[in-house]
């Protein structure tokens, strides 16, 4: 299931989405080409409603494409069956989410070791790995604070761990400094930048701010459904052509 | 981190409603734990007097009836019967306390062999046998009522017209409590000849007999049955067990009756703890999302949830169990006569299958929130966040 080193990492092959509410047929994501290659850090950008979060669902294997192929990993998708999916999620997929998303009754700790319970791991290097990632967030000395007791910011930094803990191959995050402050937002991204630099870690952002896309490596757009950006490269090739 | 462990966090998590919802399946468990209880240790006196292979003589009428004192000596002499006594209910009142203690005319030569597992001191035996206005108590009742040796007993009678002047010459050890007090059927027969009822004083209520061995028992009893078949006062013959069984039976339909409410006070507050476990997912729909997300199965998530709802009813049962226990052993303590038996006397299987039907319970409400936790769809549970 798994790909090899050679190719992209991530490629959306004429991806449709559509959502049906009773009689009706919304589509939400038309004829999506894009690749991202290991060591990217993509952010996503758009209107609300243009299907940035749809996108990244689709990435992250959380939601199926009406039409066209997801291939993640050397993975396909659209036609893995929902438990395999489960498991691939848990081995290739970090999740960072706006709203940090932590589980409150348990510890900084438990929280980042959660998703390596899924893992083989024997508890000393379950240990390890959480240990490690909450020192790489600067959170060493919170662990067993819990998340009533940490600030949004310290939350987030926390949600990051868990999301590095099973040294996943692709980060996804979605609005990671939406509810933060200027400062610790900044915190946020700095981090996900040596995440990226340092760790070579993929990550593939949705992001409204301007100065949030900035820091990432290369910036998509997206409007009613269409990446705009890939749609001007591919007029401008007509153009040329 | 262990399942258990998140799953007791969860439960943890909302303590009052956690706490609600254990006790309301804990009453409901209490109720059914009397009522088994009363029933396993009905089964438990059934299962002591099995070993003293006794039976009982009463009237084919019932306890209306009467079984003629002179059946007593020709029960005696018959072939398989090692001893026997007459057994007559009393029921007066104490100092005015009504069915305060269990109160028997009997024979004092003869009772003690057909209870040879009850033990008295040989020289207080003798003075019960040779007085006759002298009783015997189980000590556990003299040692309630601060009763020494010498002490005057009075007692009214309520269903016999007549006043029994008794006076206190023995305690006996008895393998459970008994709560009775045993005096001369003679002395009471004497007090209603003079009282000019001749009828009741030839009467000996029922007739205790120790057979020689257990194989007798059922050829004795028809034997008895069959020699008064034809004449004015049939009988009935059986077991100690059996006799037992009467007093079940005659809560026959009010135990069904009963067991009827408490199976529908028990569904009734399934759908209780259902709904509060329903509206406990409710408010997690984001949290289930997170863990399906970061690659928990459907089937994770179905235990998680059954955990918590099998873990909230479990601890409810033990509750219940605890409560229900606490109760069986308050009526032993206030009412020995008819709950003899201490709870760790007939504890046993019984309260495993009330944990087990407690296990079911949290099943049950567990499961329509179970199953919607685990077929929630990841990106529909994330929506009210993203």
């Amino acid at each position: 299931m798994d790909n090899s080193n050679s190719g992209p990492l991530v490629i959306v092959r004429d991806v449709t989405k559509e959502f049906r509410r009773e009689s009706f047929v919304i589509p939400v994501l038309a004829g999506i080409n894009l690749t991202l290659d290991a060591g990217d850090y993509v952010a996503l950008m758009g209107p609300s409603g243009s299907g940035k979060s749809t996108l990244l669902n689709l990435i992250a294997g959380l939601d199926r494409p009406t039409t066209g192929d997801v291939i993640v990993c050397g993975t396909n998708l659209g036609s893995t069956p929902e438990g395999a999916l489960a498991k691939w999620r848990a081995n290739h997929i970090g999740f960072i989410f706006q709203m940090y998303n932590l589980i409150p009754v348990l510890t900084a700790y438990e929280n980042v070791e959660l998703p390596l319970t899924l893992t083989g791991l024997s508890r000393r290097e379950r240990d390890q790995h959480v240990k490690t990632a909450l020192e790489v967030v600067g959170l060493g000395d919170r662990m067993d604070h819990y998340p009533r007791q940490l600030s949004g910011g310290q939350e987030q930094r926390v949600s990051i761990a868990r999301a590095i803990a099973t040294d996943p191959t692709l980060i996804v995050a979605d609005e990671p400094t939406g509810d933060l402050d200027a400062k610790s937002g900044g915190e946020i991204l700095e981090l996900m930048r040596r995440l990226n630099e340092d760790f070579k870690k993929t990550i593939i952002m949705v992001t409204h701010d301007q100065k949030a896309a900035a820091r990432s490596k290369r910036i998509v757009h997206l409007e009613k459904g269409v990446l705009v950006n890939e749609l001007s490269e591919a007029v401008a090739t007509k153009g040329n052509s | 981190m262990k399942s258990l462990k998140y799953i007791w966090r969860n439960v943890r998590r909302n303590k009052l409603r956690s706490l609600l919802t254990m006790l309301s399946i804990g009453f409901s468990l209490a109720l059914l734990t009397i009522l088994l209880g009363y029933l396993a240790m009905q089964d438990q006196w059934g299962n002591e007097a099995d070993k003293h292979h006794r039976i009982v003589v009463m009237s084919s009428s019932g306890f209306a009836g009467a079984v003629p004192i002179s059946y007593v000596d020709r029960v005696r002499g018959m072939d398989d019967i090692e001893s026997c006594t007459p057994f007559s209910w009393f029921g007066g009142t104490y100092k005015e306390q009504q069915m305060a203690f269990a109160q028997f005319g009997t024979d004092p030569k003869n009772v003690f062999q057909v209870w040879s597992e009850y033990v008295i001191d040989p020289g207080q035996l003798k003075e019960f046998q040779s007085d006759r206005q002298a009783c015997v108590a189980d000590r556990r009742l003299a040692s309630r009522m601060k009763w020494n040796i010498g002490d005057k007993i009075p007692l009214k009678g309520t269903f016999y017209d007549v006043a029994l002047d008794l006076k206190l010459v023995g305690v006996f050890d008895a393998p459970q409590t008994t709560d009775s007090l045993w005096f001369n059927l003679d002395y009471l027969s004497e007090l209603l000849r003079a009282g000019g009822r001749e009828q009741q004083s030839s009467n000996a209520g029922t007739i205790f007999a120790k057979t020689k061995s257990p194989g007798a028992i059922a050829s004795i009893s028809k034997e008895i049955d069959d020699r008064f078949s034809s004449s004015d006062n049939p009988t009935r013959t059986q077991t100690e067990t059996a006799f037992a069984q009467i007093f079940t039976d005659m809560l026959g339909n009010i135990q069904t009756f009963i067991l009827i409410i408490g199976l529908a006070v028990v569904f009734a507050l399934s759908l209780v703890a259902a709904t509060a476990m329903a509206m406990s997912m409710r408010e997690r729909t984001t949290e289930i999302a997170v863990l399906k997300a970061i690659g928990f199965s459907r089937w994770n998530v179905l235990i998680f949830v059954l955990g918590e709802a099998c873990c909230i009813a479990v601890l409810g049962g033990m509750v219940g169990l605890g409560l229900g226990c606490l109760c069986l052993q308050g009526l032993h303590v206030a009412s020995a006569q008819f709950f003899p038996f201490s709870v760790s006397e007939f504890a046993g299987p019984w309260m495993l299958s009330l944990l087990g039907a407690a296990a079911g319970i949290g099943i049950v409400s567990g499961l329509v929130p179970a199953i919607r936790a685990a077929q929630l769809s990841v990106v529909d549970g994330l929506r009210r966040v993203i």
